[in-house]
């Protein structure tokens, strides 16, 4: 290995790089400009939900519960309906997310002691998610009621307490539950990862397109040495992008990091090479532009997006595919980055997630340099 | 018409002399939809937890018990003090640590009110609200249960006011199961990205290569070359669309409760409206790795996020929520996930589907009057 | 009869003045020379004589219609060959001239006949299932060639159609250009081999996006150099040519392979006065010194640098 034969290609590729001025605005532009867009559009937040109330009741009681459900930000009431013909439509289009329907007995029932009175809540289930949600606020919602009548009863009987069990749950470091400040360093994973993968991935094959790699192979420069003259300048390019990025999101959504800057700064590093090395991969593997691409796209777009515990938490993965989220270095990233910046946590919190990382760089680098060794020999 | 058909063959032709990129094309998308429907799951069980239990009684165990067998949570450390808590929160062991006070039973044997704390790692807001409203659910169930078994001092049961209890029906999904939600959109996605590679090199390609040149000294007329290249892409979108659904049939066993015809029909507008989108880029671009830059950042990225996929496009500020409204996936996915999962037909989903064949046509049209004849 | 009409026609890129109103006729079944240095704006004019591209002004009759009015008809007249080999790699001879042949709308005896012409020029009968990506250089050419014209134009178009082939494979293409000219097409071509131009019946040549001169290369030869050419072969070429630049009688001079060429107007008095200088003053060895007739080369240099 010749570091004087590394800088040349290095030199080579930088001044190329400078050289395509779209290319480079298109390389930086679009990350943070679509950071800035996105940020702003994900969260799992569940509010205003649109709620339609059929009152077959209609006394003080049942109109007091309404008022109590539509005071708090969760609901907005959109309407009353009358029959029940009107319910499915509703739902069907999905002009509401929750129909509360009073049963006629609801008053009656509620006076006496020991009674039952039943509320039915049909929600749009389609969501899953988002309507477990909807069915937690309503419980919280009928269990602070039953609190208000239970006190009062309380109080009148002398007794100190009707709920043996005061519970109050507590939220670490993130007390208003706000879904953005958790999902922007998956957002900032699987963007900055996409642009390195597909930018590696495209110019590098572009040059075997069009035959100057062969130009350079019958020079005395062997593989690893122009793989890594070539991933140089990427790597560079990767890392002022990391950190556009990084500052965009703190500038644009008040992201405090609760961690040292240092150690997310190293481990967007680490993060950075891999996806670099990803690139050279998939360079290697594909003979065109469109097969590079299209390989680029599988494997770095969906599995960042959909496998790295960015979106959907890894924990409820099935085993297997838990192991596969192996593929997509994303998924360690937005492990680490979410502690430093979420938690405040330190080298001791994360370094696991860093080796694991720093051999996923070297296995795909391997792997690049052993497919590339026996394609030369196949020419 | 003649020439159009033979542009259909020739593209077929040269399908056929790239099999890499076809097998890619056709299997590629079952493998991630395999792999991406069983990740594509927010619901939320097992939660790790520890527990910190200072009373170490029958009742603290009936309520650990209790959480246990909900299959909501489960108990993965029994630990000391707040400090092994921090930890072990820190380090994403668990997520949530309930802390037992000292005299949990002898209060509630007194009819006092006992201290229950709990802790969730709120840094994932859904799941610790998840998790939160289970345990809540959990716990209430629990204290209604010791109330109704109190006596008071002369051994008679307590006379209680009424407590109203809100029945939920989930209608289209009652388990709440986000698999099922989140595979119809999927197929969407790879739709997606599976027609934009295709179309989106499929005229800059020839731009880069040369024969472009050579096909705009023929007579062939911008709308001919246009067509020409849509028939094959759509034929192939359409395998596609069947591969892609069936998979999700067989593989997730996920019911089409609606029209299956209407679904056909209103992917093969979906398909066209990506068609049009890709050959947009293709024709605005100068080399394919414009298009692919292009079709990435401009089309992918921006379809994934704002389409309703996986963020709801109510929470999104108004200004993206225009943005939303050019996105053909936000119009599929609400179109197959209602004849899908809710068994709707046409007359609810119409506009929608309209919406993608208006789409589709307006794209198109710009396409080939874009794609002049000229080069410069 | 003409069959290719160039009136003012000018190009401009932004302010770059590609073409520069130039105007030249184009004789029905001649094969006629488009010559200049690249980027002379030889593509530029092709390209709207196609119809592909539009002038910013000027007009031009290509088979009698107007590149401006009639763009359609002047291309289901016309047959174009690029610089590239814009041919499928990917599809097979047959294929490829399906394909195009499809394209221009042949079909039934006519298009068999034309698709048997076309591998017969191409000397591909029997090979019609090879992938045309492995094809050598030569015979990718002369398919290109046949394709291009598969459809029997008045008219065809050839941008540098031999950079990048050997000599062999040149001189053959060269006698199919002939065949095309003998049956009746008229060929437009351009070049920068100069001896090729000499197989042109009339030849043009641009500078700068401007017509510098026209004519047969006989005409070139002698209308445009009013002065003599002596080849002189010595020893120490290079010297001699520095001391020669200094008489006032030479009007130019050039190295040309391992001889001095040097432009006189007199050339009986002026190879006197070489003879007299370099052998008698300076002791050079001349072995040679005779007047020649200007190559086309000698022309070109002399209007491109007069220019």
């Amino acid at each position: 290995m010749s570091i004087k034969r590394i800088n040349a290609i290095i030199i080579k590729e930088f001044k190329q790089l400078l050289r395509d001025k779209r290319y480079l605005f298109v390389l930086f532009f679009f990350p943070v400009f679509l950071l800035g867009m996105f940020g702003y559009a994900v969260n799992f937040d569940v509010k205003n939900i649109k709620l339609a109330v059929m009152d077959n009741d209609n006394s003080k009681e049942s109109r007091e519960f309404i008022k109590t459900l539509i005071s708090s930000e969760y609901f907005i009431l959109s309407g009353y309906i009358e029959k029940d013909s009107d319910i499915k439509p509703m739902l069907d289009n999905q002009d509401v997310q929750l129909i509360l329907v009073v049963p006629q007995n609801f008053s009656t029932e509620l006076a006496k002691n020991n009674g039952k009175p039943s509320l039915q809540f049909l929600v749009d289930g389609v969501n899953g998610n988002t309507a477990l949600i909807i069915n937690n606020y309503i419980t919280s919602a009928a269990m602070n009621f039953n609190a208000k009548i239970q006190t009062g009863f309380a109080e009148k009987a002398g007794i100190t307490s009707l709920s043996p069990i005061n519970f109050q749950p507590r939220f670490w470091f993130n007390p208003s539950l706000e879904t953005t400040k958790y999902l922007i360093p998956g957002l900032i994973a699987m963007i900055l990862i996409v642009t390195a993968v597909v930018s590696v991935s495209l110019s590098l094959v572009r040059e075997k397109e069009r035959g100057t790699i062969e130009q350079i192979k019958v020079s005395s420069v062997n593989t690893i040495e122009m793989l890594l003259g070539k991933a140089v300048p990427y790597v560079c390019i990767a890392m002022l992008n990391g950190i556009l990025v990084l500052i965009a999101g703190m500038l644009l959504f008040n992201l405090e990091i609760q961690g040292s800057y240092l150690l997310l700064l190293l481990t967007t590093s680490i993060f950075l090479l891999a996806g670099i090395i990803l690139g050279i991969f998939v360079s290697v593997v594909a003979d065109s532009q469109q097969v590079a691409f299209t390989i680029a796209v599988f494997l770095s777009f969906l599995p960042s997006f959909i496998l790295s515990g960015f979106v959907f938490p890894i924990d409820s993965m099935p085993p297997i595919i838990q192991i596969i989220t192996n593929i997509t270095p994303a998924k360690f990233f937005v492990a680490a980055s979410r502690s430093i910046i979420l938690k405040g946590a330190g080298v001791s919190a994360i370094y696991d997630q860093l080796m694991y990382l720093i051999l996923y760089t070297l296995f795909f680098l391997i792997l690049a340099v052993l497919i590339s060794i026996k394609k030369e020999k196949e020419l | 018409m003649n020439t159009i058909l033979h542009f259909v063959k020739k593209e077929f032709l040269q399908f056929k002399r790239d099999p890499k990129m076809f097998i890619i094309i056709l299997f590629a998308p079952i493998v991630q939809l395999v792999f991406l429907g069983y990740a594509a799951n927010m619901d939320v069980e097992n939660v790790k937890t520890a527990i910190i239990d200072r009373n170490r009684t029958t009742e603290s165990r009936l309520l650990i018990e209790k959480l246990e067998q909900s299959g909501y949570f489960s108990i993965e450390y029994y630990i000391n003090d707040y400090k092994e808590a921090e930890k072990l929160i820190e380090k994403g062991k668990v997520i949530c640590v309930l802390s037992f006070p000292v005299d949990f039973d002898t209060k509630l044997s007194r009819g006092e009110s006992a201290q229950l704390q709990a802790i969730f790692d709120g840094s994932d807001g859904n799941t610790a609200s998840i998790a939160a409203g289970y345990m809540i659910k959990l716990v209430a169930e629990h204290s209604q249960k010791i109330v109704l078994t109190a006596r008071d001092k002369s051994g008679k049961a307590l006379l209680i006011p009424a407590t109203i209890s809100a029945e939920t029906r989930n209608w289209y999904n009652p388990t709440l199961k986000t698999r099922n939600f989140m595979v119809p959109a999927i197929v969407g996605l790879l739709l997606m990205i599976v027609t934009l590679i295709l179309t989106s090199l499929a005229i800059v390609k020839e731009k880069e290569i040369g024969t472009m040149e050579q096909l705009i000294v023929t007579p062939i007329k911008p709308h001919q070359l246009i067509i020409g290249k849509l028939i094959p892409f759509t034929i192939l979108g359409m395998v596609s669309v069947v591969v892609v659904l069936t998979a999700m049939r067989v593989i997730f066993n996920i019911p089409v409760r609606g029209s299956i015809l209407l679904l056909f029909v209103s992917s093969f507008f979906y398909v066209l409206s990506l068609l049009g989108f890709g050959l947009f880029i293709s024709t605005i671009s100068k080399t394919q790795q414009q298009a692919m830059m292009l079709s990435i950042f401009v089309v992918m990225l921006p379809m994934t996020f704002l389409s309703g996929f996986s963020f709801p496009i109510e929470n999104m500020p108004y200004f993206i929520q225009m943005v939303s409204y050019l996105i053909p996936l936000k119009y599929f996915i609400v179109i197959i996930r209602g004849i899908i999962l809710k068994g709707v037909g046409i007359g609810i989903l119409w506009d929608e589907i309209l919406i993608l064949f208006l789409m589709g046509i307006t794209i198109l049209y710009f396409s080939s009057k874009n794609f002049q004849k000229k080069i410069n | 009869m003409h069959s290719i009409t160039v009136n003012n026609l000018t190009k401009k890129f932004g302010s770059f003045v590609s073409v520069d109103n130039i105007s030249f006729n184009v004789k029905e079944g001649e094969i006629f020379g488009f010559l200049g240095a690249n980027g002379a704006g030889k593509s530029t004019t092709i390209r709207m004589l196609c119809g592909i591209l539009e002038p910013t002004s000027g007009d031009a009759l290509v088979g009698g219609f107007s590149i401006n009015s009639e763009p359609d008809k002047v291309k289901s007249s016309i047959g174009y060959m690029s610089q590239r080999f814009s041919l499928y790699n990917d599809l097979t001879v047959q294929e490829n001239i399906d394909f195009f042949g499809g394209v221009y709308g042949l079909s039934g005896s006519n298009f068999r006949e034309r698709k048997n012409w076309v591998l017969e020029i191409a000397n591909l009968k029997g090979k019609e299932n090879l992938l045309t990506g492995l094809l050598p250089g030569g015979i990718k050419q002369r398919l290109a060639l046949g394709t291009a014209v598969i459809h029997n134009p008045k008219i065809v178009f050839l941008d540098e159609p031999t950079s990048g082939v050997d000599p062999i494979s040149r001189r053959s293409f060269w006698d199919l250009i002939n065949q095309l000219s003998e049956e009746g097409t008229t060929v437009f071509v351009t070049t920068h081999y100069l001896e090729e131009a000499e197989f042109c019946n009339n030849i043009i040549l641009i500078n700068a996006g401007k017509l510098v001169a026209e004519g047969t290369s006989e005409e070139l030869k002698t209308n445009y150099i009013n002065h003599k050419i002596i080849d002189i072969e010595c020893d120490r070429t290079v010297e001699a040519m520095e001391i020669l630049e200094k008489e006032t009688f030479v009007l130019d001079t050039s190295i040309f392979g391992n001889n001095l060429h040097i432009s006189v107007l007199d050339d009986v008095s002026a190879k006197k006065s070489v003879l007299a200088l370099l052998e008698g003053k300076h002791s050079f060895r001349i072995r040679k010194i005779d007047t020649i007739v200007p190559t086309l080369e000698d022309v070109f240099i002399h209007l491109i640098e007069k220019g």
